[in-house]
């Protein structure tokens, strides 16, 4: 099956791709070949960013001009390469009328390589398999929906903050980073190889600290920096192992599949010829542990329960900094990996249902500590991991449905979640840096065009319809039901018996390899979780969590836009509406948050296009598509959860003074339990911080006592001898002169006793 | 060869070092300096110089010793009297009485040019200049320094314990089988039987000398020459230096006063 | 003569001026006299070198008399040059004035009591009184007291 499109591009005519995306084409196509486009989406933005580094000082307040327009070019680049992907893929379903898998690969060189011994050479052996890590460059649906979705939002994001940092001493380092991390996160998400992938991995995770700690004059934002940074090493460390596991397996860390020197196909993990063959991906002990390493790196990075704690104090940052990276781009970077890695997913039925439990349980968690918060960005913050705990649990059902769903929330989260982070930003901006809600309301009258856009933000994130939010959380909603009650339909029941026969051979395959029993014993475990039980109460826990989602948004927005109209004193007498260069971005992505949705979910666009990853076009997660239907029932059920939470959120709100009584006086202890965020940051100090601490008191004083002493011991011999032999620096001559003749003295008498005899 | 009597010489020789350094102890300048303990120690100091005189060899001829005995007995003495006086123009008077018994010295060894030499030269020129340089550093004749010695007791130690290892070394060596006169001259003419006359022990012994110096050694009393006249010269620029300014101060000073 | 024992002899003189000169040369502290001292030693050295010249009946030893009492001029000459250049910059001929050898972080050695000069003044003679008493200059007696 000959499917790749891995020569240069024949000609392509965008189908139905916005106008001004034409506009680039003849500049664009006539020169430049797919590769280079390839190359220019994560290239342009280092080269903006390293201009701006340099340039910084001279350019003064027109420091953003490198950034945007690297990061223009980047957009333009990454639509272009959108609008090619989406023809290839038109043309490619039109032929055969199914997904087939498309990608292109673009080798840049090779930055390490071990050559393998060429006589006995064999593919399927680890150690004589020549090891090489290759900078490569993919372009498939995943990546062109993904390097769009970045490049776009940091463009807008970046406009945004011109107005937003205009008088901050940091100007230039601002733009420096975000083209910087729009440099790294395009780079992870085109790498074809997971040790890029880490490498870039890593390069978002310094941008994240670096604008966390952007103030780092402020003590809370240098230590939520830090925080951030060391919470984010745990998930690093999972990622590390399951690279190095997966080296082991399967002898390479490649996606794609090369060509070794003598013709021969050497397979990569997510490669076709793996991917096609049943038997491909290991599952077993083996997969299930890479699996829940690669989860653990995707906790980490999308703020996942028990690694979230990081992301509510990265709102420490600037505001458009929290809403590109850590509600929009970075954060979704989890997302990516597990969806990038689904068919190691599907092939370990017990990951799976961890992923969903974890994120269900992250949703519900977070959504409940988002309803007693004041400060609106942390409100948001929470309201973000919650969103991702969506997605992971979209992602945990292991359907072609669950994962391309995830990847829809994704998109709309982003729109929504940096529209509503810009406008809260927008509001903090003319309330002179204060963000607590209790101490201004009723803005609506002072910043209209602000209140308008998050009020549609806000009703994106409520689910309620036709905004972006509601139809991609009925696909979720739809996902996890359809694992919930199997028989409801009679397509999956069916599909998830040919699932079972396609991983029980397997099975049994690792089993008889790997003859010792209580390996298996850990993946059988985790796989008792899957049952249809399980599910039900995942899919209830989603649905609570919309409602609360609709609640503590709306609590949001009346608390800040609605009652009589207060300032504090802080803002002074310039409370104001944001300049253009802020309301337009907020525009903008009030009018994608409002038509995104529909116009994706009514298209089926996004799914059918996506079907053609490598990944999800893999028989194991392609075999569990089911037709699109539009169910009646759980959007009723979807919509009546939301318009419940926003209407308790009036009865509390509406109308009020935002520091009046508050819902939780209300909820009494349970209150108390969500103020304190569950107690996980206190339970992190007492298992991990104070144990950690007593450790480094011990080593401390072993080093300062023992140690030091020891050396400093060293160090006071030479200095009391010293001492001593000083005095006998007199300067005085005739001291000296005695000294020289006592010892000749001593010397001649030896010698007279040698020869007495 | 002949052995002290009363005494094997080992006992006499401790005996001797250790009174002279309680002697040189006792009289070397020092700030709490009693009459009784200068009595106690020129009594050591003669007591050990007797010792010594004792401890010395019989000549052969009575008239050889009471001459040798009476000029070294001047040498060391004033050489002592030079180190232990208090006032610096006493030590240099009293080392020119010193050279005049070493110059005697050397007479009785029948150095008859380097015994006069001695005398011309240091007692005629250096000590000399040594007084001139008194006279122009030290007008006043005493100063406190003078009073006071540094580490006496030290020094006398380890100057008496040269003097016992260099006394032993000394009369070991006379008392080996082979270091008798008449081996030691036998081998030398046996082995040189041209030398059989004596070269010192000349009637023309300046000349012989003379002919050794301007002969055989000719380049070395040329470099001596050159030596004297750079130490001239260097001398001379060294003080033109330290006059220059020396009188800047003394016109400076001047200056003020008016 | 007996020439081993004019030997011996003369090598203990030589030995007996060495020693008194190397006891000198430690002990006082006024420069001149340890030059002086010096000089003592080079006379031990000459007695010993004129001995083993007779005991050998070589003019070795006689010669380099002569090139010592050479040195021994070239190195008073110099030496009392720079006596005088020493006293011109302290005013002082006490080699204790050169601590500046020793360590920095030491403190100087002072000495605790120097003897005062009066204890030791010296004495003119006196001659019997005859006739009236003359007159004497009082700046003549101020002159005296520094000769």
């Amino acid at each position: 099956m000959n499917c790749s499109n891995e020569s240069t591009s024949e000609s392509f005519v965008p189908f139905y791709f916005p106008f001004f995306v034409m506009s680039f084409m003849p500049f664009f196509s006539t020169e430049m070949s797919i590769e280079t486009l390839q190359l220019l989406v994560p290239l342009v933005p280092f080269i903006g960013a390293v201009a701006t580094i340099i340039l910084g000082r001279v350019l003064g307040s027109k420091a953003h001009i490198p950034a945007i327009a690297s990061i223009a070019i980047a957009a333009a680049a990454a639509l272009v390469l959108l609008a090619v992907e989406v023809e290839r893929v038109r043309e490619g379903t039109t032929v055969e009328s199914a997904a087939r898998p498309d990608e292109s690969i673009v080798t840049l060189w090779q930055w390490a390589g071990v050559e393998s011994d060429p006589v006995d050479h064999n593919a399927n052996q680890v150690a004589t398999r020549p090891f090489s890590i290759d900078v490569t460059l993919r372009l498939d649906p995943l990546t062109a929906t993904m390097l769009s979705l970045v490049t776009c939002v940091g463009l807008l994001v970046a406009i945004y903050s011109i107005g937003y940092m205009h008088d901050d001493p940091g100007y230039p380092r601002f733009f420096a980073l975000v083209a910087m991390f729009v440099f790294s996160m395009t780079m992870l998400v085109a790498a074809s190889n997971f040790l890029i992938v880490y490498v870039f991995w890593e390069a978002v995770g310094a941008c994240s600290y670096l604008l966390i700690g952007f103030w780092f004059q402020k003590p809370d934002a240098a230590r939520a920096a830090k925080k951030a940074f060391l919470v984010n090493r745990i998930g690093d460390f999972g990622f590390a192992v399951a690279l190095f596991l997966l080296f082991v397996t399967y002898g390479t860390l490649d996606f794609h599949d090369s060509l070794s020197p003598n013709g021969t196909i050497l397979p990569g993990i997510l490669g076709k010829t793996r991917l096609m063959d049943e038997s491909g991906i290991i599952g077993g002990a083996i997969g299930t542990a890479v699996c829940l390493l690669l989860l653990l790196a995707a906790c980490g990075k999308s703020a996942q329960l028990p690694l979230h704690v990081w992301l509510p104090d990265a709102m420490e940052g600037p505001t458009p900094a929290s809403a590109l990276i850590h509600a929009a781009t970075m954060v979704t970077a989890g997302v990516y990996l597990i969806t990038r890695t689904a068919p190691l997913f599907v092939a370990c039925p017990g990951a799976l249902v961890v992923v969903s439990i974890v994120g269900a349980s992250t949703a519900m968690v977070a959504a409940l500590i988002a309803t007693v918060q004041n400060d609106l960005k942390r409100v948001l913050a929470y309201s973000t991991i919650s969103q991702l705990g969506y997605m992971f649990a979209s992602l945990g059902t292991g359907l072609a449905l669950g994962f391309t769903a995830a990847i829809f929330h994704l998109m709309t989260h982003a729109f929504f979640k940096a529209l509503l982070f810009l406008g809260a930003g927008s509001v903090m901006h003319s309330m002179g840096g204060v963000i607590d809600m209790r101490r201004f309301g009723g803005l609506r009258k002072v910043m209209p065009i602000t209140a308008i856009t998050f009020l549609c933000g806000s009703l994106a994130l409520a689910g309620v319809a036709p905004f972006a939010g509601f139809f991609s959380k009925d696909e979720i909603l739809t996902a996890l039901r359809t694992k919930g009650w199997p028989d409801a339909a009679h397509h999956s029941s069916h599909e998830s018996h040919a699932m079972s026969g396609l991983i029980a051979p397997r099975m049994h395959l690792t089993s008889s390899v790997e003859s010792v029993t209580n390996v298996d014993a850990f993946p059988a475990s985790l796989e008792a979780l899957n049952t249809p039980f399980v599910w039900q109460i995942l899919w209830w826990m989603s649905l609570i969590t919309a409602g609360l989602t609709a609640f503590y948004t709306f609590r949001a927005f009346f608390m800040t836009f609605t009652g009589p109209t207060r300032v504090p004193h802080e803002a002074g007498h310039h409370a104001h509406e944001s300049p253009p260069t802020m309301t337009g971005p907020l525009v903008l992505l009030a009018i994608a948050s409002g038509v995104s949705g529909i116009w994706i979910f009514g298209t089926q666009s996004l799914s059918l296009f996506l079907a053609s990853t490598p990944s999800l076009a893999a028989p194991s997660v392609a075999g569990t598509a089911v037709p699109h239907v539009f169910h009646l029932d759980l959007a009723v059920q979807g919509t009546l959860a939301s318009l419940l939470g926003i209407s308790i959120a009036a009865i509390a709100h509406l109308g009020r003074r935002s520091d009046g009584p508050h819902i939780e006086r209300f909820l009494g202890p349970v209150g108390t339990l969500f103020e304190n965020k569950f107690y996980i940051d206190l339970i992190y100090v007492f298992v991990v911080v104070r144990p950690l601490e007593f450790i480094a008191r011990l080593l401390a004083f072993f080093d300062s006592s023992v140690l030091d002493g020891l050396v400093d011991a060293v160090g006071r011999v030479p200095f009391s001898l010293g001492r001593v032999l000083r005095s006998l620096q007199s300067g005085l001559l005739q001291r000296y002169a005695v000294a020289g003749v006592v010892g000749v003295l001593a010397l001649v008498l030896a010698l007279v006793w040698q020869l007495r005899g | 060869m002949r052995i002290p009597p009363f005494s094997s010489p080992g006992l006499l020789l401790a005996g001797a070092v250790t009174l002279t350094a309680l002697a040189l102890w006792l009289l070397l300048p020092r700030s709490s300096s009693t009459r009784a303990a200068r009595g106690v120690g020129y009594v050591f100091g003669t007591v050990a110089l007797v010792a010594f005189i004792m401890s010395g060899r019989r000549m052969g001829c009575i008239g050889d010793e009471v001459v040798f005995s009476i000029v070294s007995i001047v040498a060391v003495v004033s050489g002592a009297a030079t180190i232990l006086t208090r006032s610096p123009v006493y030590s240099a008077i009293w080392f020119a009485l010193s050279l005049a018994g070493v110059s005697g010295v050397l007479l009785v060894l029948g150095a008859q040019f380097l015994g006069v030499a001695t005398i011309v030269v240091y007692a005629g020129a250096i000590l000399v200049m040594f007084l001139f340089v008194l006279m122009l550093a030290q007008p006043s004749g005493l100063a406190p320094y003078d009073r006071v010695s540094n580490e006496p007791f030290l020094s006398a130690v380890s100057g008496a314990v040269l003097l016992g290892l260099l006394s032993l070394v000394i009369g070991r060596m006379s008392l080996n089988e082979n270091f008798s006169e008449s081996s030691a001259f036998a081998g030398f003419v046996a082995n040189n039987p041209a030398l059989l006359e004596r070269q010192l022990l000349q009637d023309d012994h300046v000349a012989r000398l003379g002919s050794q110096m301007f002969g055989r050694h000719l380049v070395s009393v040329e470099v001596a020459g050159v030596l004297l006249l750079v130490s001239l010269i260097g001398s001379i620029a060294i003080v033109s230096r330290n006059t220059e300014s020396q009188s800047k101060t003394l016109l400076r000073g001047g200056l003020r006063d008016e | 003569m007996n020439e081993a024992s004019l030997l011996n002899n003369a090598l203990l003189v030589g030995a007996m001026l060495f020693s008194l000169g190397l006891v000198g040369m430690l002990t006082r502290r006024n420069l001149i006299v340890m030059f002086l001292s010096a000089e003592l030693m080079l006379q031990g050295i000459s007695v010993s070198l004129a001995a083993w010249s007779r005991f050998h009946d070589d003019w070795g030893g006689h010669i380099l008399v002569i090139f010592v009492l050479t040195v021994a001029a070239c190195e008073a000459a110099i030496a009392l040059v720079y006596v005088l250049g020493v006293f011109g910059r302290t005013g002082i001929l006490d080699v204790a004035a050169w601590q500046s050898l020793g360590n920095d972080s030491m403190e100087k050695q002072v000495d605790r009591e120097l003897p005062s000069v009066d204890t030791l003044s010296p004495q003119w003679p006196r001659l019997t009184p005859a006739g009236v008493q003359p007159e004497i200059d009082q700046n003549e007696l101020l002159e005296r007291e520094h000769i």
